[in-house]
């Protein structure tokens, strides 16, 4: 049993390791936890529905579909909402993320609210191997893959291109970044665009084992935010650490101790670890200077 | 172990931020009534030694004695209470409050005004609007005190900047304090306000009673009012001595104006 | 440079006979209002003066001393289930209950505010956020608490007097929802208030001034959560039936919305929010039965989109107005409020 809980926990940390590092990607540029980051995968998942089901094209050209979508969403929010704000202080931003929350959480359950859907998936969810004691279906694997695989692009893009060097020196130091002749701008949505789609990844792998509808992502999306400041905000290893360690703890509490309050252990071990380490389990704390 | 009591003292203070030792060995001793100034080049640990006095860092090892008592590891509110105040290099106002709640907001250790009395008061005779009434006499004078009266009822983030480091000041004040810091408080003033400046420390010093310990980086208004300066550098002493002593002394004329 | 003739003025509620003549106009208006209104307007003045309660509450701890709040629902919660059961299974009096139930609220206001010393931005976000989710999580599961089916509230009375209908509730709340109102003003102008403001100000300068972060911080989630406690035991009256689900995580972010709407850091813009958003919300919740919008919008959702989803068009409402207040205008109705009153002070220039 024990094995079986790591496993499947491994499958929905790795869910939570995405919308961490969605909301780590954002957070490290423009300084506030996405709370519509959520939404944002949900309506990009059902955007992918939409073209897949209602308008039968293939799985590829909808999952490609969705993905742009979420990319357009994501450049959109940030340049018509975010980029006006007034005074952009830390509480303001937060305010506008969660109104663009309630705006898409809105327009998903006006047009898709009525009734649970199911998204077709290619890989299946009942097909498993057997791994002895434990078994491990073959979505699950897909998750997983991918999963580590979208991570291993991102580690190389931050690492050796030219982009992802602009975009890591622009979270240290936006005007710096700026004087060295990044446009600091482009790279803000560029930002949006990438976090937007890795949510909309986790959204689609999501979505067969869930059902489709407007509240797919409100679990998750709290999920991967308690994994990403229980691994710290700005550490993209952290938070993906974080996103696993959260999704096995979970599952093992939820086995053995608790089913009932399986989805309360989370937030508890977030308050836990913040009263220790205010900045997470592997980022540096910071002081502030007067 | 001094053997006489000491109004304040400072020995051996040490503190390092990731291996960089930001103060190192500094020590000194301010009579009390006098006026006490730290000098050197920026970065050379004058703000770090006022964090450290007020609570907000914790020192690595020396002691902080005031009134007979080492306040390293009190909290910055139970310093503050036992009679230091504190003006900001960079100013730390209260910027959505006007002057005079800021300066209320010194009076903070002397009210009494509690949740319940403060939620209920109704008339002027309450116990809350009471209590108001009497630190906003004491505030009062205070304003008259520094000239403030055209920035009584204005929001302070808008105001000029010497005239919020005067309300720095004035909110310091408000404490009653029996050891003052002022960090840089003739920064971004005119030579007039700085005559202003110079005259109302002088003030304080004799008329109220309070020890001044000061930090600048206008010699001229140093050299007119400290009783005592100690220069430092790189977080480590220099010398300590007169004003007359110090404006001598080779190591400073180095560290101020570069070696020649 | 103007000259104070009395120290007084500056805190107290009234200070010219213009003020108390409008004062009194509004208080006599308020007792007449329910003999003359039809009583869905009854129901929805209620509605408004509680979540004028929870709004004020909240501004305390967000606009006053600049703590974010994602789980208020949860202190909702616990005021309406508090008074509740401290009725049902305890059999206490009402007025006991209800304060029973806020100082319950208060006091895990008082623990939440215990992480939050250390806590700033994104991390007090997820902490406040997870309680209020923990907290209708062991509700809903928690058979005491009536599970996932709910409790309905016991008969109401005050004394003698048995208060059924909305007009007598109205009497009820609308007292209390003014006198928390005038309380939290009043605090608000006096030594704890100017504490909370300095902390959101500048909390160095705060604690080297004396103020106690840890003291004051907790204080004011507990004050503000008693606030929502209270609220929250009301609400249970109005609705006459609660259930987990009427406090979810959508709900606290409807509060930060009044808050955000009325005015950051403003007891009248607190309670224009709250009266001006549950207007809204209880107008959207029957989006089809306005005239003429109604119909284009139902013509609209059959073609485009989708007609039993209609009423979600509220949400969409209320994240635009809280995204646009915020980046346009960030004193909210407050800030409107102020410029128009300048604009007519000044005019015709």
């Amino acid at each position: 049993m024990f094995l079986q809980l790591v496993i499947s926990g491994i499958s929905f940390g790795s869910l939570y390791a995405l919308v961490a590092l969605a909301m780590v990607i954002i957070y490290k540029t423009s300084e506030v936890p996405n709370f519509g980051q959520g939404e944002m995968s949900m309506l990009s998942t059902f955007v992918a529905y939409a073209l897949l089901v209602t308008h039968s094209h293939s799985f590829i050209f909808s999952f490609i579909g969705a993905l742009l979508f979420a990319a357009a969403l994501g450049i959109f929010l940030e340049f018509v909402f975010l980029r006006r704000a007034k005074d952009p202080n830390i509480l303001s931003l937060i305010l506008i993320t969660l109104g663009f929350q309630m705006m898409l959480y809105g327009l998903a359950s006006w047009k898709w609210g009525a009734d649970q859907r199911d998204l077709p998936f290619p890989v299946s969810d009942f097909d498993v191997i057997n791994l002895g004691t434990a078994v491990i279906s073959y979505l699950n694997i897909a998750t997983i893959l991918i999963t580590l695989v979208l991570m291993f692009m991102l580690f190389l893009f931050f690492k050796y291109t030219k982009v992802g060097i602009a975009m890591k020196a622009t979270q240290q130091n936006v005007m710096a970044a700026r004087i060295n002749g990044i446009r600091t701008n482009r790279i803000l949505s560029l930002t949006w665009a990438m976090s937007s789609m890795i949510g909309a990844v986790a959204g689609i792998l999501l979505a067969p084992i869930a059902t489709l509808d407007p509240n797919l992502m409100l679990d998750p999306l709290l999920k991967g935010f308690a994994a990403a400041v229980l691994g710290g905000m700005t550490t993209l290893v952290g938070a993906a650490l974080g996103g696993y360690m959260l999704g096995v703890i979970e599952n093992l509490f939820g086995g053995y101790i608790s089913l009932e309050f399986k989805s309360v252990v989370a937030f508890g071990i977030i308050v836990l670890v913040l009263c220790f380490k205010p900045s997470g389990l592997f980022a540096k704390h910071y002081v502030r200077k007067v | 172990m001094p053997t006489t009591y000491q109004f304040f003292n400072i020995e051996n203070l040490s503190i390092s931020f990731g291996g960089l030792m930001a103060v190192d060995k500094v020590g000194f001793v301010v009579e009390q009534g006098s006026i006490f100034s730290i000098i050197g080049p920026n970065g050379a640990g004058k703000t770090t030694i006022f964090n450290c006095i007020s609570g907000l860092y914790r020192p690595d090892s020396g002691k902080i004695n005031f009134s007979g008592e080492d306040i390293i590891g009190l909290k910055p509110h139970t310093i503050a209470r036992l009679g230091i105040a504190r003006t900001f290099q960079n100013i730390e106002l209260f910027s959505r409050m006007t002057t005079m709640e800021n300066l209320m907001l010194g009076r903070h250790i002397h009210m009494k005004t509690g949740i319940w009395s403060g939620a209920t008061f109704y008339r002027r005779g309450s116990r809350a609007a009471q209590d108001e009434i009497k630190h906003r006499e004491h505030v009062e004078e205070i304003i008259d005190l520094l000239d403030l009266q055209a920035a009584r009822n204005q929001f302070v983030g808008g105001l000029p900047y010497g005239t919020q480091k005067l309300i720095e000041l004035g909110r310091a004040l408000a404490l009653e304090p029996k050891l003052l810091l002022l960090d840089e408080p003739s920064a971004g003033m005119n030579s007039e306000e700085k005559q202003d400046l110079i005259f109302w420390i002088k003030d304080i010093q004799d008329e109220l009673g309070v020890t001044i310990l000061l930090i600048e980086h206008d010699m001229k208004l140093i050299m007119d009012i400290s009783d005592r300066i100690l220069a430092i550098n790189f977080g480590k002493p220099i010398m300590e001595g007169t004003p007359a002593e110090v404006q001598k002394h080779p190591e400073v004329l180095k560290a101020y104006l570069g070696e020649d | 440079m103007d000259m104070k003739r009395d120290y007084y003025e500056d805190i107290q509620l009234l200070d010219s006979r213009i003020l108390w003549f409008w004062f009194i106009m509004l208080v006599a208006s308020l007792a007449i209002f329910p003999f003359l209104a039809p009583n869905y307007y009854i129901y929805m003045a209620n509605y408004m003066a509680i979540h004028v309660i929870v709004t004020v509450g909240l501004n305390i701890l967000v606009g006053y001393t600049g703590q974010i709040s994602l789980g208020h629902a949860g202190f909702f919660a616990i005021g309406a289930y508090g008074t509740v059961l401290s009725m049902t299974a305890l059999h206490l009096p009402f007025p006991i209950a209800l304060l029973a139930g806020a100082f319950i609220a208060a006091f895990f206001g008082f623990i939440l505010g215990l992480p939050a010393l250390r806590l700033e931005g994104p991390y007090l976000a997820i902490a406040t956020l997870g309680f209020g989710m923990a907290i209708t999580q062991v509700i809903g599961r928690w058979q005491v608490f009536g599970g996932r089916m709910g409790i309905e509230a016991p008969d109401l009375s005050i004394g003698s007097y048995i208060l059924e209908s909305d007009r007598q509730l109205y009497f009820l709340i609308v007292t209390v929802a003014f006198l928390l109102t005038l309380a939290a003003r009043n605090l608000m102008k006096t030594r704890v208030g100017r504490a909370f403001i300095a902390i959101r100000d500048s909390d160095i300068a705060a604690e080297t001034m004396g103020v106690n972060l840890t003291f004051y911080k907790t204080l004011a989630f507990a004050v503000s959560a008693f606030y929502a406690g209270i609220a929250g035991g009301l609400m249970a009256f109005l609705l006459g039936f609660i259930n987990p689900s009427s406090f979810n995580f959508i709900l606290s972010i409807y509060f930060l919305a009044f808050v955000i709407v009325g005015g950051l850091g403003s007891i009248f813009g607190s309670i224009m929010g709250g009266v001006f958003m549950t207007w809204l919300m209880l107008t959207l919740d029957k989006v089809q039965e306005l005239p003429y919008l109604g119909s284009i919008l139902i013509t609209f959702s059959e073609r485009w989109m989708n007609l039993t989803g209609l009423p979600n068009i509220a949400s969409i409402i209320f994240g635009l107005i809280v995204v646009l207040l915020v980046v346009f205008e960030p004193l909210g109705l407050y800030g409107f409020w102020i410029r128009t009153k300048i604009y007519w002070k000044t005019w015709p220039f």
